[in-house]
């Protein structure tokens, strides 16, 4: 992949919903706005979702009694941020049924 | 101006990992905006399998991809949105960053504090949290976010987190209710419920009036909602129950006294609560919050008995709401200044109730707006808030009735112009007969109340801002008033043409006090703010005497009006309306006899403190910092910024103000009559007698009374007003002696550049400190900067 194409290739990505997932095990997702050479990814109108605490996944087992219980993610809305190269372990790429222009990575 | 931009949003996305089960069905394809499933479902068998499918959202990792293509990318070089700008990009929060980042955890630390808000209480350690959650909630009150203050609290987290839909929902628990939950739980609940109740109320209260986000006030909720839609009597009930509670508990509730202060701070929640709701009746306005006020001492006189739960308030609570901005510390605010906050809180509202019962007259409002914004301490926001609740209350109506009284009461007392009557003559049927004389003259005041309005309210709502802000909003206002009073002069020919009598242009002449009189304000709100520095003080009290003696023609021409108003009706026959009519006129003819003193006054007190800061300065007395980078026209030009453009000019010239400011030359290298100037018996002398001039025309103020004034509402207030600048004379007058006799010692046998030396040696100047918020200054009255002589 030479310069040109990566330059097209990651322009495809702006204003596309992204859900980065982070070292410490967030997701972030947002609009993509800006990357760089270092994968220092901004990402506007971001959510964080974090894992629940073993605690609270142990709590919904034993309530529940069913092992596989479905504890929801707990997210909050953090708006503009960037998420430096360096903490990224996965970049996805989010798009909804309904988006006109599909494009697939 | 309201913070409309609410960047919170509920979360949608749901990121369980389920199977892809979204129907292909005719609803779906019913929709004609939207990309039918079905185009989308045929696509996938051609597509990569996404990662993860959920509520019709598909994902695909890119991750390989990605990475590799910015690592071709150039270093430097940028892939972005071409309308993003790197000024946005410096408002990013950067993740793993733990000064930015408010989700990071350092290692090892858990997201949650592991404090378990089910465990039995003591009843102390329940006075402890109700009392911490006091002191949060009036840091609240004073500025700060609620993320800093009261939602550090997991009780309090804990009933709003996850989402209660009814209020029976809202517990310390979710689910089942535990086994061993006390009386005190429930009390403790009833007591968050209820301050959470009144944060809503409070909330509600300030956006509905004009308030500054950040600046007076936080009011972001961080997606929580705070029992909005709960009707404040269940909640009022649910403080009642919890006092029955303590009342008939006698097994974990022993300690009498304990009990009692439990039982207060339930009834201080429960009268604040109804203190604070929005539904009130006129009639028993006064009865709200005298209770709260009650309630406070023996809130104060326990609080010793309470015991602080430290673990029951943490900052961690902070990564969990929805948050654009860093993490920031907890705001410790100590029960002493809380509780001090509390009581001015419950001071300042009372006191805002009072503007309800004062006489219905503009200026008597305005004296009172001055009175209340001029309180020390500052009152905070709800109180402005409240206060202003009721200024705005009647709406345009309202207000259109107050600038006819404003206009009666300075250019058109008892006058056939505002005649009720003339409101109530119909227009002719016959579009060709003549309008009645009166039915035109009602037409075009109301033209003009109509074109004068939107300044008008403006202008009031200036006056119910904080300090600063008003300064700065009245600002603005000299601006309108300036365009309408160009816009006036149409509307008072017409008058003109219509009524025979002797006061001309009213109408201007109404827009133009109101004009000069606010320059004024801003001008005195700048020393009161301490904007200028003390060697600017000549300058800008040359141009405050230069202002208020344009409104002392003014208000003299409108005075002479009346004169010749009064001796027409005199030399008429006497009857008992005319007597009444006569009565009236003396009433307006008090006022601006009130106004006019108060002018001269403050022209003449303005003229000699410039004056004697020119002395002073050549005496070199006053600090003058260094400014290697403007200059003096520049420095003025700044500071007349805001008068600039007015018509007629209020501003002097530069070049004038320079000299007169600098007889002698400059300060640095004065001219060689310098000595004889300072020597001279007659700058000395003029000076005393203008500040004599000064205080006389400030003792007429005084013995006319707050009535003449129009501030009968706030005597008290206005009477301290008065006297503060009458001391400011006085000190002013010893000021001058002083000085005076420091220079006469330093001329005495010897002449030459030596004098300023010698005067140095022997006097030194203090300019007094304004009070600022804390109400702790030196002047006598804040608008007037007199320096103190002492001796070296």
């Amino acid at each position: 992949m030479d310069n040109a194409q990566a330059t097209s290739y990651l322009s495809h990505f702006i204003g596309k919903t992204l859900r980065i997932y982070t070292t410490d095990s967030r997701i972030f997702a947002g609009q993509m706005k800006c990357t760089d050479k270092d994968r220092n990814v901004i990402l506007a109108l971001t959510h964080e979702y974090r894992q629940p605490s073993e605690v609270a996944v142990r709590k919904a087992i034993q309530d529940s009694g069913n092992p596989a219980a479905q504890v929801p993610l707990s997210s909050r809305y953090v708006g503009l941020v960037v998420v430096p190269g360096q903490y990224i372990l996965r970049i996805e790429l989010e798009e909804s049924q309904f988006a006109r222009d599909t494009f697939v990575p | 101006m309201a913070d409309s931009s609410r960047l919170d949003e509920p979360e949608k996305v749901e990121y369980q990992e389920i199977d892809d089960s979204v129907p292909v069905n005719d609803a779906a394809q019913d929709c004609p905006n939207d990309q039918p499933n079905s185009t989308v479902q045929a696509q996938l068998p051609l597509r990569p399998v996404p990662h993860a499918v959920s509520n019709g959202t598909r994902a695909w990792d890119i991750t390989e991809k990605f990475t590799q293509a910015c690592s071709v990318l150039n270093i430097g070089q940028l892939v972005k949105d071409e309308y993003f700008t790197l000024f946005e990009s410096i408002g990013a929060l950067e993740i793993m960053d733990s000064k930015m980042d408010s989700g990071f955890l350092h290692p090892g630390e858990t997201l949650e504090d592991d404090y378990d808000v089910l465990k039995p209480l003591l009843p102390e350690e329940v006075i402890g949290i109700m009392d911490q959650l006091l002191c949060y909630e009036m840091a609240w009150h004073q500025g700060y976010p609620l993320s800093q203050t009261l939602f550090t609290s997991v009780y309090i987290d804990k009933l709003l987190w996850p989402e209660p839909r009814t209020l029976q929902e809202a517990q310390f628990y979710r689910g089942d209710e535990p086994q061993h939950l006390g009386v005190l739980h429930h009390v403790l609940r009833a007591y968050c419920i209820g301050i959470i109740k009144c944060c809503d109320f409070v909330i509600g209260r300030i956006t509905s009036r004009d308030y500054f986000e950040e600046e007076d006030f936080c009011t972001h909720t961080y997606n929580r909602v705070l029992f909005s839609s709960v009707p404040y009597d269940f909640v009022l009930h649910e403080l009642e129950m919890a006092t029955q509670f303590v009342e008939t508990e006698t097994e974990s509730l022993t300690n009498a006294g304990v009990k009692s202060a439990l039982l207060a701070r339930l009834d201080f929640r429960r009268s604040f609560l109804m203190a604070l709701s929005p539904d009130y009746s006129v009639q028993d306005l006064d009865r709200y919050w005298p209770p709260v006020s009650a309630t406070l001492p023996e809130i104060e006189t326990t609080h010793d008995l309470g015991r602080p739960v430290h673990g029951s308030f943490s900052t961690k609570i902070q990564r969990r709401l929805a948050s654009t901005v860093p993490p920031r510390p907890v705001v410790e605010l100590e029960f002493k200044d809380a509780f001090e906050k509390l009581s001015q809180l419950c001071a300042d509202c009372t006191e805002a109730v009072r503007y309800t019962l004062i006489d219905p007259c503009p200026l008597e409002y305005q004296s009172f707006l001055w009175a209340f914004a001029t309180r020390k301490p500052q009152p905070l926001a709800y109180a402005r808030s409240y206060l202003s609740g009721f200024v705005f209350a009647g709406g345009n109506e309202v207000f259109a009735h107050l600038i006819r009284e404003d206009l009666k009461a300075l250019v058109f007392p008892d006058d056939q112009v505002l005649d009720p009557v003339n409101w109530t003559i119909e227009e002719p049927r016959n579009p060709m007969v003549p309008k009645d004389r009166r039915l035109q003259m009602a037409s075009l005041i109301d033209e003009f109340t109509n074109r004068a309005m939107q300044n008008y309210l403006e202008f009031w709502t200036s006056l119910c801002q904080n300090g600063c802000r008003m300064r700065r909003m009245l600002c603005h206002s000299i601006l309108a008033f300036d365009q309408l009073q160009s816009d006036a002069g149409v509307l008072d020919d017409d008058l003109q043409a219509l009524t025979s009598d002797p006061q001309q242009y009213p109408l201007i002449t109404w827009v133009y006090h109101h004009k000069l009189r606010q320059i004024e304000w801003v001008i005195q709100l700048g020393f009161e703010q301490e904007i200028y520095l003390p060697d600017e003080l000549a300058a800008q009290y040359h141009f405050l005497s230069k202002v208020s003696e344009t409104r002392q023609r003014l208000l003299a021409t409108l005075l002479s009006a009346f004169e010749q108003r009064h001796s027409a009706l005199a030399s008429l026959s006497s009857t008992p309306e005319l007597s009444k009519q006569i009565d009236r006129l003396k009433t307006s003819h008090a006022l601006l006899s009130s106004l006019h003193a108060s002018a001269t006054g403050t022209m003449e007190l303005a003229t000699s403190l410039r004056q004697f800061y020119i002395l002073l300065s050549y005496c070199r007395l006053l600090p003058t910092p260094p400014r290697p980078f403007s200059t003096p026209a520049l420095r003025y030009e700044l500071r007349m910024k805001p008068f600039l453009p007015l018509s007629p000019s209020e501003v002097i010239p530069f070049a004038d103000m320079d000299a007169i400011l600098q007889p002698c030359g400059s300060y640095t290298a004065p001219m060689a009559d310098l000595t004889r100037m300072l020597w001279s018996a007659d700058v000395w002398q003029e000076l005393e007698k203008g500040i004599k001039r000064a205080r006389e025309a400030w003792a007429v103020v005084k013995r006319m009374g707050p009535e003449a004034a129009r501030a009968r509402g706030v005597q008290g207030d206005w009477g301290k007003g008065v006297q503060g600048v009458l001391a400011s004379c006085i000190a002013a007058g010893v000021a001058v002696a002083g000085a005076r006799e420091a220079v006469e010692k330093a001329i005495e046998g010897e002449t030459g550049a030596g004098v300023v030396g010698r005067v140095r040696e022997r006097a030194k100047v203090e300019v007094p400190a304004a009070s600022g918020e804390a109400g702790r200054g030196k002047r006598y009255h804040e608008w007037w900067v007199v320096p103190k002589i002492v001796k070296a």
